[in-house]
């Protein structure tokens, strides 16, 4: 952890109010590529990561207990979604549940999950360990989801591999379970 | 996201692709009873879930673009200067006084006066 984050974090963490106030720019500055980065992949939206990370940020104003003994950057992130993005990923849905057929438990497990050991590795690992996982696939399976990855429709992938929409969707949902399969046999591994 | 009576890799699909455009509450509400159902008995679903949440992480999230921080931080501020507002008009830094005054002065019959209250309202 840099020396810039563990001091916004004694501050954070200080009984005065107004100290942890200050020392929240810091801290904001500190780590919000890294939160934006990590709410993304459950948001898929930058205005949603923004309106999120602030109740996330002012709710660790409020209660920053949580935080007292974080002594890395990966623990602080495990730490901050676990006790602080979650409760708020959740009320982000909270209001359209009513009208909706998903029961409230799949709905939490969908939107805000319990962390998978995948999860919590690094960015830069996880590009390394998916890079390693895409490169065992058939070429039709790796071309499916790099297109994906590229932002590509269905419809577009379908022309490229001249097949259906359809045949894409079982092939990008083989796909998925083939690397579930991959990197759950990495896990073990590790 | 149009099809009815998907299946449970159509579902996947769906979730991942919204997942990737942002716009999770438009497939949440496209489900259909039936769907909703399919999705709960389904492992291969959940299991599936976790792999499209990091191909998202990995493959978009560099892509977003990055908002101004300096203007991030006044909103945040903004939002302490609100709740620090809010905790110091609440009148719970005032009660307990009141209350521990009550309680000396009735010597615990708190839940008495409360009845009396509840029956002279009426009159």
């Amino acid at each position: 952890m840099n020396k810039r984050l563990r001091n916004a974090l004694k501050g954070l963490t200080a009984p005065d109010v107004e100290r942890r106030r200050r020392a929240m720019e810091p801290f904001v500055r500190a780590t919000f590529g890294m939160f934006t980065k990590y709410l993304y992949r459950y948001l898929g939206n930058e205005v949603e990561c923004e309106d999120v990370l602030e109740d996330v940020y002012a709710d660790i104003w409020e209660n920053p207990e949580r935080l007292r003994n974080i002594t890395n950057e990966k623990q602080l992130q495990k730490t901050v979604y676990l006790y602080y993005m979650r409760k708020r990923l959740r009320e982000v849905y909270r209001r359209i549940n009513r009208n909706l057929y998903l029961s409230q438990s799949n709905l939490k497990d969908l939107i805000a999950p319990e962390v998978g050991t995948l999860e919590m590795v690094s960015r830069s690992e996880l590009q390394q360990i998916l890079g390693q996982a895409l490169g065992k696939l058939k070429a039709r399976e790796r071309r499916a989801i790099e297109l994906w990855m590229e932002g590509a429709s269905n419809r577009a992938i379908a022309n490229e591999l001249k097949t259906t929409v359809g045949a894409v969707k079982m092939l990008e949902f083989r796909t998925i379970l083939k690397l579930r399969k991959m990197l759950c046999y990495y896990n073990r591994e590790d | 996201m149009s099809g009815t009576n998907r299946e449970v890799h159509e579902l996947l699909v769906d979730y991942t692709d919204a997942l990737r455009d942002g716009c999770i509450p438009a497939f949440l509400k496209s489900l259909t009873r039936e769907e909703a159902e399919r999705i709960a008995s389904s492992w291969e679903f959940w299991d599936a879930t976790e792999i499209s949440r990091i191909l998202n992480g990995v493959g978009f999230a560099d892509k977003a673009v990055a908002p101004n921080v300096s203007l991030f931080i006044s909103r945040v501020d903004a939002e302490i200067a609100s709740r620090l507002k809010k905790s110091k008009a609440s009148p719970h830094g005032k009660r307990p006084r009141r209350f521990d005054s009550q309680k000396r002065s009735s010597g615990g019959t708190k839940s008495t006066t409360k009845r009396e209250n509840r029956t002279e309202k009426p009159i």
